[in-house]
């Protein structure tokens, strides 16, 4: 091999090794070989966490973008997101940091926004909004096992009446239980029997129970009350109709109960009813001398019975002088 | 004691090496060519050895990665574990090893050799300093291979780990999976301390096989001893330094 291609050979061979380590530093440093195309957005949070240079910028899940780099600015720290080219962001979009594994691995997740909101510009500041980190959650995990803990332990305390005069109500079931041990018995003992009297169909939850017929006809008053009770709403929706006629005044009886004119009417009618009355009893005017005197009466009768003889005497006489013979009879 | 005194003037005498070395970086751009050959077999005939060695290292990696991982079910952070393993650690170490054993060797032999067949004498005799011809350019083109050779490892048992990944079955992991988990997780000082680290075991393995190469008595018998004795010093200097960069680096 001549010098030339040995020149030539590890010429190549060290722009090879410059090549790979360009594309490393490329591949690391950003996560790309070429600066994307795009526009920028400004996330200012109070921390980034675990957000690091090209980390994913997703939305609705969606990757849209990567974190292009992140810095101390404003008293605050903030994440330079390179979004895609196409990609519209609405000004209320809301951009949060979100985690994708439970060690540490985060992401910029924004929020789709309204669809009537303008689209943020190149540089522009994105709202953000704090969510709660894995520490965060753990710690608040950690309070919530130690209430957990307390409150077991007050109930422990209280089930076994640890340091307390008659002991907790473990003790306390305890006594009961072994004071009326008897009683328990005797209860639990009529309960067997009573169960087995239901199991034979013995009284009358048994038969119930057991025999297909009362079952059916229970079932059947069931559904005569059911009947009844949808009657008696309807009767109560008729009622209730008609009430609502009497209160709106309409019909005869609304506008008894409800038109002053009627009312003074039947009112002077009832009066003029009880001059009436009082005038029959006290046998004033025809009417009252026909019912509270005799005389009339009398007179009635005995014209009646003349009627009578009149009548008989019209059989045996010619029609001609029927008129003749009542009138005399009469008269 | 009479170890330890050999241990402090091996020290002592590679360090004038280098000095005698670094008096003469002016004359470099004369020894184009003997940079240019020196370049050549450092780096461009290490390179399939290394290619090979750091293909399988990584894919081991990945699969002893893989077998232990699917237990806690992490399997999807085979990428960064492989990937910091190469860079940091594995890369630089494995491809200083080989040039201690390919390259160390063959340094410490032909200096040797011609320190035993009095060549050495000869140049010296025509106030040609072996540092010169014989060291600078050996130092100037391992300082301009390592890295090379480094990084070429670090990405070849990069894509050896990834290929095991995903056709192993019981890993299972997509190269764009694995990739990612690798970009996730390293930064690319990780890849710089990897080639610090590669740099300097290189620089320290040709300046101790070209000290025990020059600093051969004797005859043809000490030419196999001095090269012995030099990958066994670059060997033990590269895992003693490891230690030291390493934590230097952190």
């Amino acid at each position: 091999m001549n010098n030339a291609q040995q020149t030539a050979r590890v010429g190549l061979f060290f722009l090879l090794g410059l090549a790979l380590t360009w594309v490393t530093w490329e591949t690391l440093s950003g996560g790309k070989l070429f600066r994307e195309k795009g526009y920028n957005l400004i996330a200012g949070f109070d921390s980034i966490k675990e957000v690091k240079t090209g980390d994913e910028v997703r939305m609705a899940g969606v990757k849209i973008g990567s974190v292009e780099t992140t810095r101390l600015a404003h008293g605050r720290a903030e994440a330079v997101l390179r979004i895609d080219t196409g990609i519209v962001v609405k000004s209320d979009a809301t951009a949060t940091i979100a985690m994708a594994g439970l060690i540490g691995t985060n992401y910029i997740s924004i929020d789709l926004g309204s669809a009537n909101a303008p689209a943020l510009a190149d540089n522009a500041e994105i709202r953000t909004r704090v969510t709660p980190d894995i520490n965060t959650i753990m710690a608040e995990l950690g309070n919530l096992g130690q209430k957990l803990e307390g409150a077991l332990g007050s109930f422990g305390a209280a089930m076994n009446g640890d340091g307390k005069p008659g002991g907790g109500l473990f003790q306390k079931l305890d006594r009961l239980v072994t004071d009326n041990s008897e009683k328990i018995n005797t209860t639990l003992t009529n309960l067997q029997e009573v169960s087995a009297k239901l199991n034979r169909g013995e009284g009358t939850l048994g038969k119930l129970i057991n025999d297909p017929s009362l079952h059916d006809q229970l079932l059947a008053t069931v559904g005569d009350i059911r009947t009844a009770a949808s009657d008696a709403k309807t009767f109560m929706a008729n009622a209730s109709s008609i009430v609502d006629q009497v209160k709106s005044g309409k019909g005869p009886l609304g506008t008894l109960v409800y038109d002053d004119k009627a009312a003074a009417d039947l009112k002077s009618t009832v009066a003029n009813l009880k001059s009436v009355s009082d005038k029959l009893a006290s046998g004033q005017g025809t009417l009252g001398k026909l019912i509270n005197d005799d005389t009339m009466y009398n007179s009635a009768q005995a014209t009646l019975k003349k009627a009578d003889r009149a009548l008989d005497g019209l059989g045996d006489s010619g029609p001609i002088t029927a008129v003749g013979i009542v009138a005399n009879s009469l008269f | 004691m009479k170890q330890l005194t050999a241990i402090l003037e091996g020290i002592g005498s590679t360090l004038q090496l280098l000095a005698r070395s670094a008096a003469h970086v002016g004359t470099l751009p004369r020894q184009r060519a003997r940079f240019i050959e020196q370049c050549y077999l450092i780096g461009y005939t290490t390179l399939p050895i290394v290619a090979i060695l750091s293909f399988f290292i990584g894919s081991v990696l990945a699969l002893q990665a893989g077998y232990s991982m699917q237990n806690f079910g992490a399997k999807q952070f085979i990428g960064s574990l492989v990937g910091l393993s190469l860079a940091r650690e594995l890369g630089p170490v494995m491809v200083a090893i080989l040039v201690a054993g390919r390259v160390g060797s063959a340094i410490a032999a032909e200096l040797a050799s011609m320190k035993v067949y009095q060549e050495v004498d000869a140049l010296e005799t025509m106030n040609i300093p072996p540092a010169r011809i014989l060291v600078l350019p050996r130092l100037a083109a391992i300082l301009f291979m390592m890295p090379v050779l480094a990084i070429i490892a670090d990405l070849v048992g990069w894509f050896g780990g990834a290929l095991v990944s995903n056709y192993v079955n019981f890993i299972g992991i997509d190269s764009e999976a694995y990739f990612a988990a690798l970009r996730r997780y390293m930064h690319f000082k990780d890849v710089m301390n990897g080639l610090i680290k590669a740099e300097i075991f290189g620089f320290v393995v040709v300046l101790v096989c070209c000290n025990i190469g020059l600093n051969t008595r004797g005859g043809p018998r000490e030419i196999g001893a001095s090269v012995t004795r030099a990958v066994v010093t670059s060997l033990i200097l590269i895992l003693v330094l490891d230690y030291f960069v390493t934590k230097a680096l952190l």
